[in-house]
């Protein structure tokens, strides 16, 4: 069979769109490797909330080479909305003995910052929650992400086939970001923890409330991409009151008695999720986030403080999630 | 009230916060409302402002610098050049901009997915509104606010009869996506059949889009969530909206008027938007008026 000039210009033609339609498949879309070598997670065992909280998250804290001596130190709480009786944000006592440990380590200043999901008046939030009174008191400024100057980020992986987003400059500016989400069971994906918690610097004003931008363009993928532009230095979890079943809002209280602090957000997350019962590999951004972003795998993770237990009785779930308590 | 002048930037704008230095479009429309806004040049400098701010396909952007697609400012930027004779072209084109933005659920592909496969949030994807930003689906606030814009066109020609269509059918969406013992919130009544809780400050701006259905059940139930729920409210956003809808719907407000300027810090509220809020709640006639709600 001979091959004419004409027959290999088609095969190249068509060669050359099939590849042009496939490779992007198969091309990485994170834009740079993050992962560091190895990760390093702290589970502290604590009751209650109470103002031992400060001197355990000190100790906690101690277990990792911290060096926040001159920089600023944005803590981004997880304050979603108020209703009564729900475990829905990260506790203040939590997040003012967190202010309180990096004003000691050296920060040259510690502010809290989060743009609600759900609710638009921040301040209402910030009220019902009991956060003004604390950061009133304790002189810690309050900056509302969803109304903070933007700047136009180019996004460091593709996952949600954006180019960029609009940013707060507060957590662009920041030298130290502290994810400090609430652990909680999220009906849309499967959990939301440290990674989860950055959709609160994305400006509803901008993109609006809830951020339904994110959830059009895929919250796995989202979160990847969030989690790639606004690297995230520390998590500190809030599970000393959990939420399972339809949460972030509508889930049911579970105390867990575990605050769970980390140098790596899916370190952090991998372990959130065991905690809570599930298989992290189950986790879209988790499983995907272990490829460039941090490790999920426990041969990466030096576990210090408490041992890692799974619970006896998983978290509860919404049915389409029912697949994540499979240990 | 002076407060909020002296926030005026030199480009006529005000920025969302007290700290920031970035023009954004809700803080100005809001300041331009306010009653301290007609001395001294500051309502001209605003106007002119926002209509330099216009995007060339008729709609406003949420700050100056922004991508040019816009957004659900565009009501609010359309009311704050209502009295304004050399804005009328531009209010044309935002009006325009509106009649065509509408939310992701409007078309036949969408509303199919919303019937079949993705029914976790209650709702009837054939009362569609306005979303936040295009590409998205239809919200409570912007749909409410562009309401308010398009009740203020004096007629609907000149290639806006789609518009009495439109009003219509954002109200219907209000009426759907009411919280179970009435409110609103973001626009999520019901979600994996537990439901959600209401909002003061979306309830209000609700309200003030539908007081031409006073009579409406849905309406009434609201009025009475956020009667109930107003004299408990300590944050001046969602009290001074109460105070408007409240005081549309003919209910009385002085005891809620005396709360708002009872609350602490008042004067130093970092968010310009909350300040602009305060002064249009404590001028609440004009405030309806500019928003063109009749008593």
């Amino acid at each position: 069979m001979s091959l004419t000039r004409r027959d290999f210009l088609i095969g190249s033609g068509a060669l050359a769109a099939g590849a042009s339609v496939c490779v992007p498949f198969f091309l990485p879309k994170y834009h740079s490797v993050q992962r560091p070598k190895r990760s390093r997670v702290a589970i502290l065992h604590v009751e209650q909330y109470s103002q031992q909280i400060e001197q355990m998250l000190a100790s906690g804290l101690r277990l990792f080479p911290i060096n926040v001596l001159g920089k600023t130190v944005v803590l981004k709480p997880n304050l979603v909305d108020y209703i009564p009786g729900n475990a829905i944000n990260t506790h203040p006592l939590l997040v003012l003995a967190a202010a309180e440990s990096f004003r000691r380590l050296g920060a040259k200043s510690v502010l809290v910052a989060e743009g609600p999901g759900h609710q638009r008046d921040t301040q209402l939030v910030l009220s019902q929650s009991g956060y003004q009174q604390c950061l009133r008191d304790e002189r810690i400024r309050f900056v509302d992400l969803n109304r903070d100057e933007l700047i136009r980020t180019p996004l460091r992986a593709s996952y949600m086939g954006m180019k960029d987003l609009w940013l707060p400059s507060t957590v662009l500016e920041a030298n130290f970001l502290v994810s400090m989400p609430k652990i909680k069971a999220h009906h849309w994906s499967g959990v939301t923890l440290s990674m989860k918690n950055m959709f609160g610097v994305v400006p509803g004003a901008r993109y609006g409330w809830p951020k339904n931008i994110l959830h059009w363009k895929g919250i796995q993928e989202s979160v990847l991409d969030l989690c790639a532009t606004v690297p995230v230095h520390f998590v500190i979890a809030d599970g000393i009151v959990a939420m399972e079943g339809n949460g972030p809002l509508n889930g049911t209280p579970r105390p867990l008695g575990k605050i769970v602090l980390a140098d790596d957000p899916v370190a952090a997350d991998a372990t959130c999720t065991r905690l809570m019962g599930f298989r992290p590999d189950r986790i879209g951004h988790i499983r995907e986030g272990s490829r460039f972003l941090g490790n999920s795998a426990p041969a990466l993770i030096d576990q210090v403080g408490e041992a890692l237990t799974p619970p006896t009785t998983p978290f509860q779930v919404v049915p389409e999630f029912q697949s994540l308590p499979a240990l | 009230m002076a407060r909020l002048g002296r926030r005026q930037l030199p480009c006529g704008g005000w920025a969302a916060l007290r700290s920031c230095s970035q023009p954004a479009l809700e803080a100005t429309c809001f300041s331009a409302l306010a009653p301290g806004s007609q001395s001294g040049g500051v309502l001209e400098r605003a106007q002119d402002f926002i209509l330099h701010t216009q995007n060339p396909n008729g709609s406003w952007p949420v700050f100056a610098g922004d991508d040019p697609e816009g957004a659900w400012v565009t009501s609010l930027a359309v009311i704050a050049l209502r009295e304004l004779v050399p804005a009328i072209p531009a209010r044309s084109k935002g009006f325009h901009w509106l009649m065509n933005c509408a939310g992701k659920e409007s078309n036949w592909f969408w509303k199919w997915k919303f019937r079949t496969t993705d029914r976790h949030v209650r709702f009837d994807p054939d009362k569609f509104g306005w979303p936040w930003l295009p590409d998205t689906v239809s919200w409570v606030v912007p749909t409410a606010f562009a309401i308010l814009a398009l009740s203020q066109l004096p007629c609907s020609c000149g290639g806006l009869e789609g518009i009495p269509f439109r009003v219509e059918r954002g109200i219907e969406m209000l009426m759907d996506r009411v919280c179970p013992g009435g409110g609103w919130n973001a626009g999520n009544g019901v979600v994996y059949g537990s439901p959600l809780a209401p909002h003061p400050d979306d309830t209000a701006i609700a309200l003030l889009a539908l007081t031409d259905r006073r009579q409406e059940p849905v309406v009434q139930s609201s009025v009475r969530w956020l009667e109930r729920t107003a004299p408990t409210l300590t944050a001046p956003w969602s009290l001074a909206w109460a105070i408007l809808a409240l005081a549309a719907h003919c209910r009385p407000v002085d005891s809620l008027v005396t709360s708002l300027v009872a609350l602490p810090d008042l004067s130093n509220i970092e968010d310009t938007s909350t300040l602009a809020l305060v002064c249009l709640a404590l001028d609440h006639r004009r405030a309806l008026s500019a928003f063109g709600v009749t008593l």
